[in-house]
């Protein structure tokens, strides 16, 4: 054997060089500055894992290939990242507000505007890239805000850029605080984000609190069946924590279960980020996309809370339709601060957080949506 | 072309049907009459 064929830095190639310096950034933002370091951290390290050359991890047989194809191939790892996602969720402040759930469904359009926008630059009009129906779709679903509804989409349609739109889905709901605010402040006068909104009195009853998650599932399912297993293991959890009868499973849903697989899936997402495939200038714009499409969810979003704004008579906050996206919490604490900073005495965390909690089960409905329609039109 | 616009268009339907649907629903659960709550949670 010559030194070429043992020695790794023998073998770098300018792409594992540039692949190598972002999973160090990527480590970086999640241990230096704290940017989602649950997410960031395993991916950078599953990143810099994936560029070591003749490390052979994420090649057939390595570690990363074997989790890739056991968890992200199957669609399980998503899957259980929603059980635990649901046992964290408290429905709750969506049940006081359940007219949240129509800004939830406008905020889907940045999913559809970007497929469309993303069609147009490849295979459906213009052919200036390498985007089919299907990647188009992929690409679009970046702007659901959910990295497992991103990663299940992506992985159902085999786009040759899943990896790319995993990574740029959880980058940029990382970032929902740098891209929501100028949205927000552009499409709101400051007399419309100081709009205080009045508090929902009383408390919901458990038994509507069980009765919601088994019934999102049968509309859900019965409506757009490609949604259900999503909707159906975001719901599971969800009934876990409300029955009130498993805390034992609702605890290991939203700890044990849901570290686990994240671990499991930072990491393989990360060992998806092999230079020679990743670098590419299609990759490059399905980042840019990515955030065309958080833009045109916050847009939409908050277009229609400027109509029940109007509607209602000034009692709605414009600024809430905004958390219409799914990246739950985060979307709700922008509103929360933006609205603080308009009005000292102005709390919309719990209407926000409805919005926010009702875009996370509106993603989903569009992700069954996506998956249903392109086959159909392919 | 006109394929994506119908994916669009019909998406956009989809979306808005299921959750108006849900809506509907979740109304209707609110207006049940309030059980006694006596459960400890």
């Amino acid at each position: 054997m010559t030194a070429g064929e043992s020695l790794g830095f023998l073998n770098l190639t300018w792409q594992a060089v540039v692949m190598l310096a972002i999973g160090f950034v990527l480590v970086w933002l999640g241990i230096a500055r704290k940017v989602e370091p649950v997410l960031l951290v395993p991916i950078g390290f599953g990143c810099v894992l994936a560029n070591i050359p003749l490390g052979g991890v994420s090649e057939a047989g390595g570690f990363l290939a074997v989790l890739r194809e056991a968890g992200i191939r199957t669609e399980i790892f998503p899957l259980l990242i929603f059980i635990g996602i649901g046992a964290m969720i408290d429905f709750e402040p969506f049940l006081q507000r359940p007219y949240t759930i129509l800004l939830g469904a406008a905020a889907q359009f940045g999913i559809f505007g970007t497929f469309f926008l993303a069609y147009l630059l490849g295979d459906g009009w213009l052919h200036v890239l390498d985007f089919s129906l299907h990647d188009a779709a992929s690409i679009g679903i970046i702007g659901s805000a959910d990295g497992p509804t991103s990663i299940y989409v992506a992985t159902i349609l085999q786009s040759k850029y899943a990896a790319a739109v995993v990574v740029a889905a959880y980058s940029y709901m990382a970032l929902v605080p740098i891209i929501q605010p100028p949205i927000i402040k552009a499409l709101c006068s400051k007399e419309e984000r100081a709009v205080k909104m009045s508090s929902v009195a009383g408390t919901i009853p458990r038994r509507t609190k069980i009765l919601f998650p088994l019934i999102t599932t049968l509309v859900v399912g019965l409506l757009a069946p490609k949604a259900t297993p999503l909707v159906g293991s975001l719901m599971f959890g969800n009934l876990l924590r409300e029955s009130g009868v498993v805390e034992r499973l609702s605890l290991a849903a939203q700890n044990e279960l849901a570290n686990i697989v994240t671990i499991l899936l930072g990491i393989t997402v990360g060992g998806m980020m092999a230079g020679t495939e990743f670098l590419r200038p299609e990759t490059i714009l399905v980042f840019i996309l990515g955030i065309v499409a958080f833009s045109l969810d916050t847009v939409a979003g908050v277009l229609l809370g400027k109509l029940m704004y109007v509607l209602s008579g000034g009692k709605v906050n414009p600024m809430i339709g905004a958390c219409g996206i799914s990246a739950f919490p985060m979307s709700a604490r922008v509103v929360q601060k933006l609205g603080l900073e308009a009005n000292p005495h102005n709390h919309l965390l719990m209407h926000a957080a409805g919005a926010n909690t009702a875009g996370q089960i509106a993603s989903v409905v569009a992700g069954g949506a996506i998956l249903m329609l392109v086959p159909m039109f392919s | 072309m006109l394929n994506a616009l119908w994916i669009v268009l019909l998406g956009m339907a989809i979306v808005f049907a299921v959750l108006g649907i849900l809506l509907l629903l979740v109304v209707l659960l609110g207006k049940l009459p309030r059980p006694k709550e006596k459960e400890k949670r």
